[in-house]
């Protein structure tokens, strides 16, 4: 076993480079291990990824901690080195991002990092005397010992004894460690010099003859040369090079030798005193070679004298001259240029050849330049430089953003979690106290005891505390999504708060600049906001922030609106004019603070949450935003005095201060009709994003003054995105109206009655079906069976068919129908797919007919938005249809427990729900109770590993309220329909209203339930039907106040196509890069849904 | 240590075990000595042993001092009553043990009554040391640099009944405080079972 495991690190022994701190067995063996399977290479890519975003994104005080990490580990990791760990780089960042931390330099990780930077670089020497100079570890031992170290492998024995004698002086620490270095120094020096004394004559021929044979640099290309005859090529290293040398003159190199050694450019630390030329020659020394020994090296075998015959032509040339010893820098950089005339065979592949010297920069020089930039740099970077090429690599923006958002979330749930427990403490403190307070009840009940049973004293006690907590957990369940929404809000509404101010600010601005009639009219107007917020959030904030830099810079905006080439002097000004919004900007760009106070803002904005997936700018409605964006991006930008200018309704005066007035448009009363019209233009002609960002523009400008025209609730343009407050005021206001429809509703309701208990009897149903129908019968699936419906209840077992079920819950109940959850007693765990029993106290199979009439009258479209696999049980009392393959949540239950769905699962439920309505009428079948609790979650949802192309996203099973228009075609009455008795329904279906349109007004509640979380609102406003609630906060606005508008305001139309069109335009907005996001918020989804499960 | 022609017919004996053991340690510190730096590379010499050139000591003290740990380990090996031979390196400066090599040996003490000699071939147990041998070597790939000048010291666990001899003293185990281990191969002669074993410093990462 133990040679199991040891063999990796035998077996690539080669492969591994030798680490000062030696390296950890475990590690090794895994890199080791890693290497023939790629599939692992995923995890060291996460491991690095996790690296690169915790330098970005580290908040303490040690920055070198992280980094000092990352280099150990890619040491440990890439135990061959080379490209894929990819150490130089991550030590020349770690080098630049860590340059100047004056806190570091006494650090010995600091110098050790700079040090394995060192290794990295062509001269190392260079980077000592750097850091000597820069006062980096002088106070470190390490330092004076590594670079005696190099200086002594360099054979500069002085230079290195004075590195010592400087540390000592320096008094470097641990001082007994550089000590002991320079001791050993020491003796090795003088051990060197003394054998080199001592050498006998003896000695000397032995090491002649172990010197005249060719020897071979270690590690060299062994591979064979020459055209005609193949040889090996053969580099002098070592003693018998040293002796050439000195022997005095260099080789007059002919170009044969040249051709026949094209490899040898490679750079061999051992040729630091001369190239790798060719010297194929025994040369006869003139002088004996200093002996030194060298372990590393294996002297040459005999098989290589063989070919001495053919060097023996060459001998007699010169050898290189001996050059001066101990200055090995200098040394080395004249040889280089030696080597580079080599001359390379054309027929020797460009690819393959070695990099020329020169043109390899050195890190060092890299860093260094780096830092020069960094000095005198003067351009502002106007994105987050500094977190993209933090790192080794580069990471996008999103990935930041991501990473940012994650943080922020993490921090969210923390929030969420602190405040469920507290909520559940203080459940559990109620509990108690009603416990108590039970508890003297009884006593007291005890204490009189006469009349009463004992049985049902005691029955009640344990009620109570049962059933309390239940209640009211599912109460603070149902809160808490509401809290979160309004932490929400706050956290927004603190977000916006510069921004708005800023509005207001420019708002004031042109006080000074209108006339006065504009400025009672706004003064006005900014009184009523002020009543109606009822309380302003930081209020004091929308005025006190007017200052006189603000006051000129929106001078400066008025001014160049009649003379622009003013303004053009300053860069940015010229884009001003026609944006008030934009004033902020007009502060100098040298304002750094500015600046970033920006971009923590645009980050903030997308970490809330709320406004995912936009890249550009955070918030797709803030054009403020989208404004900046455009200068980050320094397009060419005009679009918004340029679109603007053709809006109609807007007279030549109006125009040049058009954005004072589109700001105070909405604040005005008497301006209504015009804004409409003018809004209504910017809608129709909403193609260019500025265009509708212009739009946007205006609406923002005005949300921190318009929500005095929301308390009007005239116009639709109440868009109030950031302030949540003027929402609530509208729900308080629509109350009353709802109140009023409600008492309307109550005669239709009377009227209604009967007729409704004729449409959905059992005796009508029975009647319908009466004889069963023969495809009814003849179907495989349909059970008639004999005596009485088994009793269903929950956490009992019932036999259905063959099988017995055990029911686990209960979906919902009413006197006649059920909707169970069950699960198959042999499989007891709690799964999420399961069998759905649906009870009908009549025996009528309804349902099941309905759905085999689906089947047949679909055809190839009944898929997976129904049920499949179901089966009847028609008992002599009642009904049971059993749904196989059925997922536990509904969407009513995606509803209650997520606090917010994103835009993308709203919009793939939608697109399905329209899709499922489409069929069921195309079948001519009317659902009339459409809801999100009949709606079961199909597996695109709930399985994350579906196919995506079938499967559906909800299943519909349920036909308890349906029509089958073909068996019942002259019904003609929705308002017997459990749709048509909501408010809204009552409100928007009249009484001579296709049945169709039932499902109609169906859709639109859960649409509004998805993207609002509460039941739809309706109100009438020139014929036409609207939602009180306010779309324009959505994404994709557009497209749900379509939905909204064509959907309730569909009167007769058919269904079929219209639900088809708005489908398609749904599919429209499916792209990749919505699929992705989508399958991102699915997991989010399921995630959560599995939360709850838990909960 | 010249080869013993005739064992390779006769088998394993307790006694050709002890011998066998006992050469492998002689060459197994020597290589340790060579490869880790603890003597000065020149003072070594090539001698072809196992199919493996290895190198041996030629400083006199040192080639006496294991000497007489080898003849003292195979009387030992002979009675069966020592577990364990362990070759610390450590710092000379502080002392601090930066490396410890330690063989294990597992005795087959019913061997002393056999007379009969044991199954394997001297082949095959060559082929086992040399491949600890070899594994010994490739160690650098992971052990740490060794940066100060190091002392070594011998270890010898035995049973503990023994009378300590003239030259020995009883000592600790000096283990390393957090540290690396990493098993070697091992080889047996049936008689005697060498599990090796080399514990280093481990360093701060994680």
């Amino acid at each position: 076993m133990s040679q199991d495991c040891n063999d990796e690190w035998e077996l690539s022994k080669e492969n591994v480079q030798p680490l000062r701190q030696g390296r950890v067995m475990s590690t090794l063996q895994e890199a080791l291990a890693q290497q023939q399977e790629t599939s692992i290479h995923t995890t060291l890519q996460l491991k690095k990824q996790e690296f690169e975003s915790e330098i970005r994104f580290y908040s303490g005080d040690d920055p070198l901690d992280v980094w000092d990490r990352y280099i150990k580990w890619t040491e440990q990791t890439f135990p061959q080195g080379g490209k894929e760990g990819n150490l130089a780089a991550v030590l020349e960042r770690a080098v630049k991002a860590l340059n100047e931390q004056q806190q570091y330099y006494r650090d010995p990780r600091y110098l050790n990092l700079w040090l394995k930077f060192g290794n990295c670089c062509n001269e190392p020497l260079d980077l000592y005397s750097y850091l000597h100079s820069q006062e980096i570890g002088t106070t470190l031992a390490q330092l004076y010992i590594t670079w005696a170290e190099v200086l002594e492998a360099r054979g500069n024995f002085k230079k290195a004894d004075l590195i010592f004698q400087e540390g000592l002086q320096r008094k470097a620490e641990p001082l007994d460690k550089l000590q002991s270095h320079h001791r050993q120094f020491q003796t090795r020096v003088s051990r060197q010099t003394l054998l080199g004394l001592e050498e006998t004559p003896d000695e000397k021929d032995v090491d002649l003859v172990g010197a005249e044979q060719p020897q071979r640099s270690s590690l060299a290309e062994l591979k064979g040369r020459g055209k005609k005859k193949v040889r090996a090529p053969i580099s002098r290293v070592g003693d018998a090079l040293k002796a050439t040398k000195k022997n005095g003159s260099f080789p007059a190199v002919t170009s044969q030798q040249l051709s026949n050694n094209p490899g040898f450019a490679v750079f061999d630390e051992n040729a630091a005193s001369g190239p790798e030329l060719p010297v194929l020659t025994p040369q006869p020394w003139a002088a004996p070679p200093l002996p030194r020994a060298k372990e590393n090296e294996l002297s040459a075998r005999s098989w290589n004298s063989g070919r001495r015959p053919h060097s023996s032509a060459s001998s007699g040339v010169g050898v290189p001259c001996p050059l001066p010893t101990f200055t090995p820098y200098v040394e080395e950089s004249a040889q280089q240029q030696v080597m580079t005339p080599c001359k390379i065979e054309p027929s020797v592949n460009r690819v393959l050849c070695t990099r020329k010297p020169e043109k390899e920069e050195d890190p060092l020089q890299r860093v260094q330049n780096h830092q020069q930039d960094t000095q005198e740099k003067k351009e502002v970077v106007m994105y987050c430089k500094e977190k993209v090429y933090a790192g080794v690599e580069e990471f996008s923006l999103e990935e930041i953003r991501a990473e940012i958002y994650r943080k922020k979330a993490k921090k969210q749930t923390e929030e969420l979690m602190q405040a469920i427990a507290q909520k559940k403490e203080e459940i559990q403190r109620q509990i108690e106290e009603l416990e108590k307070k039970l508890k003297k009840k009884e006593d007291d009940k005890q204490k009189q005891p006469h009349e009463q049973p004992t049985e049902r004293t005691e029955a009640s006690p344990p009620l109570g505390p049962e059933g309390f907590p239940f209640s009211s957990v599912t109460e603070a369940g149902e809160k808490l999504p509401q809290l979160q929404s309004e932490f929400q809000v706050s956290e927004d509404a603190q977000l916006r708060r510069p921004s708005c101010s800023e509005g207001t600010q420019s708002g004031n601005v042109f006080l000074d600049s209108e006339d006065e009639q504009e400025e009672k009219r706004d003064e006005a107007t900014l009184g009523k906001k002020d009543v109606g917020l009822i309380p302003p959030p930081g209020s004091a904030t929308f005025f006190s922030i007017f200052d006189e830099s603000s006051t000129l810079t929106n001078q400066n905006i008025s001014c160049s609106a009649d003379n622009t080439q003013k303004s053009a002097r300053r860069p940015l000004a010229v884009l001003k004019p026609s944006d008030p919004l934009t004033a902020k900007e007009n502060i100098p760009p040298e304002a750094c603070d500015e600046l970033n106070t920006i971009e923590h803002l645009t980050e903030d904005a997308i970490v809330t949450g709320s406004y995912k997936n936009k890249t550009l700018c955070a918030n797709p409605e803030d054009t403020c935003d989208f404004v900046r964006a455009a200068h980050l991006a320094s397009t060419p930008f005009h679009g918004v005095v340029a679109q603007r200018v053709p809006a109609p309704a807007f007279s030549q005066s109006v125009l040049k201060e058009d954005c004072p007035e589109s700001k105070s448009a909405p604040l005005n009363p008497e301006m209504t009709g015009c804004e409409g019209a003018y809004n209504e233009a910017l809608c129709v002609n909403k193609l260019s994003p500025i265009m509708e960002a212009s739009r946007e523009d205006t609406r923002s400008s005005g949300s921190s003054v318009s929500s005095g025209s929301s308390l009007s609730s005239v116009t639709q343009i109440s868009t109030i995105k950031y302030l949540h407050i003027p929402e609530k005021l509208e729900l308080a206001q629509s109350l009353p109206a709802e109140m009023v429809t409600d008492s309307g509703g109550v005669d239709e309701n009377i009227t209604g009655d009967d007729v409704t208990q004729f449409l959905w009897s059992a005796e009508q149903r029975k009647k319908l079906l009466d004889p069963v129908p023969e495809s009814l019968a003849a179907s495989p699936d349909f059970h008639l069976e004999t005596g009485a419906l088994p009793v269903m209840k929950v956490e009992k077992d019932v036999e259905l068919g063959n099988e017995t079920y055990c029911i686990k819950g209960e979906y919902w109940t009413n006197e006649e129908y059920k909707m169970f959850f069950a699960l198959p007693t042999n499989f007891l765990q709690l799964d999420a797919k399961g069998f759905a029993i649906k009870v009908y106290s009549q025996p009528v199979p309804w349902d099941f007919y309905i759905t085999l009439q689906l089947q047949e009258r679909l055809k190839a479209d009944f898929d997976q938005s129904f049920s499949e696999n179901c089966s009847c049980y028609l008992y002599q009392d009642g009904c049971a249809v059993l749904h196989r393959d059925i997922n536990h949540l509904t969407l009513g239950d995606v509803i209650r427990g997520c606090k917010s769905i994103t835009e993308e699962v709203i919009l793939l439920v939608v697109y399905n729900l329209l899709g499922v309505v489409e069929k069921l009428h195309k079948a001519e079948i009317v659902h009339g109770d459409l809801n999100p609790e009949v709606f079961f979650l199909g597996d695109r949802i709930c399985d994350p590993f579906t196919n995506n192309e079938i499967s559906r996203a909800l299943k519909i099973v349920d036909f308890s309220h349906s029509l089958d228009l073909r068996l019942q075609p002259r019904v003609s009455l929705p308002n017997s329909f459990p749709t048509s008795t909501t408010p809204h329904g009552q409100q928007l279906l009249a009484k001579s209203s296709l049945p169709y349109q039932v499902d109609l007004v169906g859709i639109a509640d859960i649409v509004h339930l998805l993207l609002f979380g509460d039941h739809i609102q309706v109100y009438q406003e020139d014929s036409m039907w609207k939602i009180s609630q306010n779309v324009s906060k959505t994404v994709d606005s557009d497209f749900w106040s379509k939905l909204f508008g064509r959907i309730l305001n569909a009167d007769g139309k058919s269904t079929v196509p219209l639900l088809r069109e708005l489908r398609e335009e749904i599919s429209d907005m499916f792209d990749s890069c919505f699929q992705e996001r989508l399958c991102e918020s699915l997991t989010a989804l399921g995630e959560t849904s599995l939360l709850k499960n838990f909960l | 240590m010249a080869k013993q022609l005739g064992r390779e017919q006769q088998g394993i004996t307790l006694r050709g075990s002890a011998e066998i053991v006992a050469e492998f340690f002689s060459y197994g510190i020597n290589s340790i000595l060579y490869q880790r730096g603890i003597y000065p590379p020149e003072t070594f010499t090539r001698v072809t042993k196992y199919g493996l050139t290895l190198l041996v000591t030629t400083d006199p003290e040192l080639k006496n001092y294991l000497n007489n740990v080898v003849e003292q380990m195979k009387e030992w090996l002979d009675k069966c009553i020592v577990q364990r031979l362990v070759v610390v390196i450590s710092s000379i400066e502080n002392n601090e043990v930066l490396e410890r090599w330690q063989f294990d040996i597992e005795c087959d003490k019913t061997a002393k009554d056999e007379s009969a000699p044991r199954e394997k071939s001297q082949k095959a147990i060559q082929d086992e040391i040399r491949s600890v041998i070899r594994q010994i070597t490739a160690t650098v790939t992971f052990l740490p640099l060794l940066e100060t000048t190091c002392a070594f010291d011998l270890l010898i666990y035995t049973d503990k009944d023994l009378a300590v001899p003239e030259k020995w003293e009883e000592s600790g185990p000096q283990f390393i405080a957090n540290s690396e281990e990493v098993r070697l191969r091992s080889f047996t002669t049936t008689i005697h079972k060498v599990n090796s074993m080399v514990s280093y410093k481990k360093d701060s990462f994680p």
